[in-house]
């Protein structure tokens, strides 16, 4: 019949975690189209365990692709569209008087979902933002002094949108940090925007996907990203990135050692996603400006993705 | 499944240029028009000018080039300028005019990288020609600077560099000029001179002439404004008294009523004016610039002419050949001097006292009145003269009214008013109306000493004529009339001279401009004047007495070998990486091959990546570079020591591997 149908089949008989990762992969091309490279980017940031800064204009399919996502992993999804009068109590919770039982019962909030779409993310207030962002880096959240950790796996996809600034609070660069990678969408090109004009709607499409992983696949894949061997010559690579950075002289402040660390796990996950056990400097490459790019802090006016893509240039590979 | 950003072996787009080095290339080309300012008319620069802009402005909105039809208009109507100018293509002036012309059409259709690149060396050939018009110091420092929006636009146009400031961008183009300066001097004291400059143009310049042979009322009018130097000239001891320095160019003698030539007299042959000097001798050293005629000035009166120039009979310098590049001459002269002193020959007395018939009835009964008061005192009768010039309500004044047929009467008794010239025919006339032989001496008088560096600068507007007259045991005496006139109308006197004439209206930079002087006369001196005599002076220290093209030669050869050994020396003591293992010597060595074959590594490029462009570019050795490729990756970047056996067998493979040449 369709594609979905065929990828849904391919994931059934499919039997190891990784073909059910293609199979997967696959299933999230046919609706989000002709974005290959950012939707295998939002699969290398799931494996290597980060979460997922979406930027870009809107209509070029960020939810779409966070509700795609959702539907294959099959995980528990929970959106929250962030607004300037939304509170850390919407995202985490509150604790709520039980009279029956004559006790505080903590009536948990979205951030308990498995994979949290955080729309809009600068929308909101820093006091707000930095709820979320704590949250996903400690992967628990405090309330009334009680530690709750969140669902495993966890993962965060924000949005926003860089060109719309009014009455908007950009993620600071130090929060900025706290995203694995960031990625932009752009608009689709004549193929795949024929394709999505003549489709089906997207919503009816995602609303007919099914899961082709499971929580534990996840886990488990990550397990085996951790476990892809990065040869000395691979961290000389990256060590060289690192210290390129921060000699750079258009680069204000280079990469940080917890920047080595994400770029490291994502060309991990990236040699994984290429059905390899071991990662190359060519995963390094595919990573390293959706990792990089909103880390540099640039010396001037400089976009920082093509300051990121003139600093990968300038690095001779072994 | 393997994804990978694709690299396209094949030819790129073209590349078009993006709007910042669009706005420098403009920068360029405008840098270049202006330049030419100075010597093609504003009527054809600010149109140019203007264009240049309007291109700039319009891409910023839209790219693509002119139209074909627009182009075609503007290249009909820089031709129809240049030729309604001109009258001809051929020549500095309208080539420089078709050039800047040309230049602005290469703009309006400049979109892709190549365009610029080639608009850009336009550019520089433009801004190159200017030299051939004015090699002063401050020209040849403006087009120096004016390399820099070039060198910043060539910059511009190389892929893949990141954004920076304006400023920035200037700086490689800078720090380029400034490196290349050393090599600059190396070959400006090294490369053999020719006899002539490569672009000694003959005619050059030929408006701009100084002092000419003949005066007619007015005709020095134009060079008494022109503040360009004359010459300068440089004393063995002490200048003369400032009411000295009159620069004898050449004599007078006829005058046909309105206007004074050299005549027979002054090309007579026969011997020379008997001269007697008195007092100290004064040497000194003469820096002419290029006049394009043949007479050479000195201190009144040279006693002996300098090496390529003679003697005329009547104590002036010939040079033999038009003066057409800066000549220097050391010449002595005598301030104190009797010339012809005891007895006038009867043919130059008849030459000093012709009058033409007909003209100037007035002033004819005026000294004949004078005489007739006088009698035989000659004295007398000058004294009556200069009173007149002093008292008579005169004028001195650069505006002059037009004279009529009668133009000494007209000035005598009309208007009054004139400068040098006017002084010197009317007191030429009176004297030989009165029987006293007088002759009139064009040259320059006076000009600005410059204390520090010790030489007198003498502009063209210190361009100034005066009288001789013989007296019986005086010999020729030299009676400045303008000197005597009280009344001066001038805008400013310029330089501080001393002598109320012969200077201009300089403007009050022109103090400013006669201390600057030094440093224009240390260029010309130093750097323009440069010629093969100088440069074989540069080895006199090291033994050299000749030097000809072929000592230059080898010396050039031996500092640049000299240079680039010290570079390489350099080069390598610079720790070279080395390989890190037997592998890494391996895949070097395939690289090699492959970039020899046509294939290099990007800088950045991936292994990977790599070896999968080179095996699509050359598909007969494409398994084999696939397996090596597979091979060394999994070497490299599987194991984190690898495997001896498996390296050995990888160097053994990349032995035999002998790719043929991609085309």
């Amino acid at each position: 019949m369709d594609q979905n149908f065929a990828a849904a089949t391919a994931a059934s008989l499919a039997n190891t975690p990784r073909q059910r990762l293609n199979a997967a992969l696959a299933q999230v091309n046919d609706v989000v189209v002709g974005k290959n490279l950012p939707v295998r980017l939002a699969f290398a940031s799931l494996l290597a365990g980060g979460h997922l800064l979406v930027e870009d204009v809107p209509g070029v399919g960020k939810t779409t692709l966070a509700h795609a996502l959702a539907a294959t992993l099959g995980l528990s999804f929970r959106r929250i569209q962030f607004t300037s009068d939304l509170l850390p109590s919407d995202i985490v919770g509150v604790s709520v008087f039980d009279r029956d039982a004559n006790a505080f019962r903590f009536q948990a909030g979205p951030i308990f979902a498995q994979l949290l779409l955080a729309d809009e993310i600068n929308r909101a207030t820093p006091k707000t933002q930095s709820a979320l962002l704590e949250a996903m880096a400690e992967n628990q959240v405090t309330v009334d002094g009680a530690s709750r950790a969140l669902a495993q796996p966890f993962f965060v996809v924000a949005t926003q949108n860089p060109l719309d600034m009014a009455g908007t609070y950009p993620l600071p660069d130090s929060q900025l940090d706290r995203f694995m990678l960031r990625i932009a969408l752009d608009y689709p090109d004549a193929e795949a925007e024929r394709r999505l004009l003549t489709g089906e709607d997207r919503s009816t499409l995602v609303g007919r996907l099914q899961a082709c992983l499971s929580g534990e696949d996840i886990l488990a894949l990550r397990q085996q990203a951790r476990a892809i061997t990065a040869s000395p010559a691979l961290l000389d690579y990256v060590q060289t990135l690192l210290s390129a950075s921060r000699k750079h002289h258009d680069i204000r402040t280079g990469l940080s050692p917890r920047a080595g660390l994400a770029l490291l796990a994502a060309a991990r996950a990236w040699a994984l996603l290429g059905d390899r056990d071991y990662a190359l400097p060519e995963d390094v490459q595919a990573v390293f400006v959706a990792v990089a790019g909103h880390r540099l802090i640039p010396a001037r006016n400089v976009a920082r993705d093509a300051l990121a893509q003139a600093l990968l240039e300038s690095v001779a590979v072994e | 499944m393997k994804q990978r950003r694709t690299r396209e072996s094949g030819a790129p787009p073209v590349a078009t240029m993006d709007a910042r080095a669009f706005t420098l290339l403009s920068l360029t080309v405008l840098c270049a028009i202006v330049a030419h300012a100075a010597h093609l008319p504003v009527w054809y620069i600010a149109p140019l000018a203007a264009i240049i802009v309007a291109r700039w402005w319009r891409r910023r909105r839209r790219r693509g080039r002119v139209s074909g039809w627009s182009r075609a208009a503007m290249l009909l109507a820089t031709a129809l300028a240049v030729f309604a100018k001109y009258q001809t293509p051929f020549g500095p002036d309208p080539g420089a005019a078709i050039v800047c012309g040309l230049l602005v059409l290469k703009l309006l259709e400049s979109e892709t990288v190549r365009d610029a690149r080639m608009a850009v060396g336009f550019s520089c050939f433009t801004l190159m020609t200017v030299l051939l018009f004015d090699q002063a110091l401050v020209m040849t420092l403006v087009v120096g600077l004016m390399l820099l929006p070039a060198l910043a636009t060539l910059r511009a146009l190389e892929p893949g560099l990141p954004e920076s400031g304006w400023l920035a961008a200037f700086r490689p183009g800078s720090a380029l000029l400034l490196a290349s300066l050393p090599l600059t001097l190396l070959g400006f004291l090294l490369i053999p001179r020719l006899a002539t400059p490569l672009w000694g143009s003959p005619n050059q310049g030929m408006a701009r002439s100084g002092i000419s042979d003949r005066m007619a009322p007015g005709d020095l009018h134009s060079l008494l404004n022109d503040n360009s130097v004359a010459m300068r000239v440089g004393f063995d001891g002490e200048p003369p008294a400032a009411d000295q320095r009159y620069f004898r160019g050449m004599v007078l003698w006829r005058f046909d009523g309105r206007e004074w030539t050299p005549g027979f007299a002054a090309r007579r042959p026969g011997p020379d004016a008997p001269l007697a000097q008195r007092g100290d001798l004064v040497r000194y050293q003469v820096t002419l610039l290029p006049s394009h005629q043949h007479w050479l000035f000195a201190l009144d009166v040279p006693i002996a002419a300098p090496r390529d120039a003679q003697l005329g009979p009547d104590r002036t310098l010939l040079a033999s050949k038009p003066v057409d590049q800066t000549l220097r001459y050391n010449v002595t002269s005598a301030v104190d001097y009797r010339l012809h002193p005891d007895r006038l020959p009867p043919g130059l007395r008849r030459w000093a006292l012709e009058l033409p018939a007909g003209y100037d009835p007035r002033a004819r009964a005026l000294a004949k009145d004078w005489r007739a008061k006088a009698g035989n005192d000659d004295a007398a009768v000058i004294r009556d003269a200069l009173t007149l010039f002093h008292t008579g309500g005169f004028v001195y004044a650069l505006d002059v009214p037009p004279l009529g047929r009668n133009s000494i009467d007209d000035f005598l008794f009309n208007t009054r008013t004139g400068f040098c010239e006017h002084y010197a025919s009317a007191f030429t006339f009176l004297m030989r109306a009165a029987g006293i032989p007088a002759r009139v001496v064009v040259g320059y008088q006076g000009g600005y000493w410059n204390n520090v560096a010790h030489y007198l600068l003498v502009r063209q507007s210190n361009a100034h004529a005066w009288t001789e007259v013989w007296l019986q045991g005086r010999g020729w005496v030299r009676i400045d009339p303008t000197a005597v006139v009280s009344t001066i109308e001038m805008a400013d006197a310029g330089g501080d001279n001393g002598a109320p004439i012969g200077g201009s209206i300089g403007g009050w930079w022109l103090p400013w401009q006669n201390r600057m002087d030094i440093i224009n006369r240390w260029w010309s001196q130093s750097i323009i004047n440069f010629d093969a005599l100088s440069q074989s002076h540069l080895f006199r220290p090291f033994g050299v007495n000749r030097t000809d093209a072929q000592t230059l030669g080898i010396a050039l050869a031996i500092v640049m070998f000299l240079g680039l050994g010290i570079g390489a020396l350099l080069a390598s003591l610079k720790p070279r990486e080395k390989p890190r293992d037997a592998l890494a010597a391996a895949q070097l060595r395939l690289q090699k091959r492959l970039a020899r074959a046509g294939v290099v590594r990007g800088h950045a490029e991936g292994p990977g990546d790599y070896y999968e462009r080179s095996a699509r570019a050359m598909p007969s050795a494409a398994p084999m570079l696939r397996a090596l490729s597979t091979e060394y990756l999994l070497l490299r970047y599987a194991h984190s020591e690898p495997p001896p056996e498996r390296v050995r067998d990888f160097v053994r493979q990349v032995r035999r591997l002998r790719p043929s040449r991609v085309l």
